[in-house]
């Protein structure tokens, strides 16, 4: 049997980098793998199904607050391929929970842990995919 | 370019029930740039494939490439291997490419994913619409650079129907602008609203799709 796998949590450096950096609680930490993102705009969907793929339980994509991308409109074509890989999970018979959007700015420490623990709260019961 | 849609992915699944070694193959030029067939979609289709495959218990092995263009011969030989392995093609390529890998490949199953739409350009990102219809004898000289024939409902070429109204095509009022107030509007800005004073004679549809399936043969540039 393999590591288990973890959470994939897409953080824009601009932002959501920065709080997970200051996190200190490690029972957040050693539920989530952080990949860093110059923008969360960077984030494709297949980027995203591939992580499932590999038997992560779920993926985070936390981008700067709505209005305060620091490249105007990332965190908005991020929530548009967000809503597309919710789809491919849907068609796929999965369910589009596993994948997660949210808006946190560099000083929401506590916010990061929340939303790592609340998913994988959410998802402890979710059958991994190669069950 | 010619534009395309993906078709339903229930569609899509139920085509490729059975076979067990897939290859999606992606087309690098018209349906890249209208993000539905490229590289990018091959390998979300492919995921999504290979998810609903494993939570399903289906045994299927799934590969994934993308040509320049499958409507050109030599582009299909980076990938013959992985075509003569798989038991079937999920082409997204347009129509076009689908029948030539068909072709190039006898008695290899190609599938097509897409549903190819018409001659477009993209207006903007996301966004792209009908610009020709192919006729075979182009009169965009005589309309100021807008094609009657595709730009009209109706493909009238000697004024609007009485259905046009405010700009737009009774067809669909919300959508579709009328072709001929687009005519009008542009030889105006061209100083050329006297060309609309000509008749436009009977139009000889045979040089296009009504004629039948077309060919061209440049006798100079045949090998």
């Amino acid at each position: 049997m393999g590591e288990k796998k973890k959470i994939v949590a897409f953080c824009c450096e601009n932002s959501s980098y920065k709080a997970a950096e200051a996190v200190t609680e490690s029972s957040a930490l050693d539920l989530v793998d952080i990949v860093r993102l110059p923008c969360s705009g960077k984030m494709e969907i297949g980027m995203v199904l591939k992580c499932l793929e590999k038997d992560h339980p779920g993926v985070l994509i936390l981008s700067c607050p709505v209005d305060n991308c620091k490249y105007i409109k990332g965190n908005l074509r991020a929530k548009k391929r967000v809503e597309m890989a919710k789809k491919a999970l849907r068609n796929a018979g999965l369910d589009e929970n596993r994948v997660h959007m949210d808006f946190i700015s560099s000083i929401d420490t506590y916010k990061f842990a929340d939303l790592v623990k609340e998913m994988n709260d959410r998802l402890e019961n979710t059958h991994p995919v190669n069950r | 370019m010619i534009t395309a849609v993906q078709k339903p992915y229930e569609e899509i699944s139920e085509m490729v029930k059975g076979f067990k070694n897939l290859l999606i193959l992606g087309c690098g030029s018209c349906v890249t740039v209208c993000m539905t067939g490229g590289e990018k979609e091959v390998e979300i289709l492919a995921s999504t494939l290979r998810l609903a495959n494993k939570k399903n218990g289906v045994s299927m092995d799934i590969v994934e490439d993308t040509i320049e263009r499958q409507c050109d011969r030599e582009f299909f030989d980076d990938v013959k291997e992985k075509i003569d392995r798989a038991d079937a093609v999920l082409s997204m390529a347009c129509g076009v490419g689908v029948q030539f890998c068909s072709e190039v490949f006898e008695g290899k199953r190609i599938l097509p994913a897409l549903n190819t739409k018409f001659y477009g350009a993209t207006e903007q990102q996301g966004t792209w619409s009908e610009r020709c219809a192919g006729c075979g004898d182009c009169v965009l000289d005589k309309f100021g650079g807008v094609c009657p024939i595709a730009r009209c409902s109706k493909s009238l070429l000697n004024g609007p129907c009485g259905g046009s109204q405010d700009g737009k095509c009774e067809v669909d009022t919300e959508n579709i602008d009328c072709g001929w107030q687009l005519i009008y509007d542009r030889l105006k800005s061209l100083d050329l609203l006297s060309r609309l004073e000509e008749n436009e004679p009977i139009k000889d549809w045979s040089t296009g799709r009504d004629g039948g399936p077309g060919k061209i043969v440049r006798e100079d540039m045949v090998l």
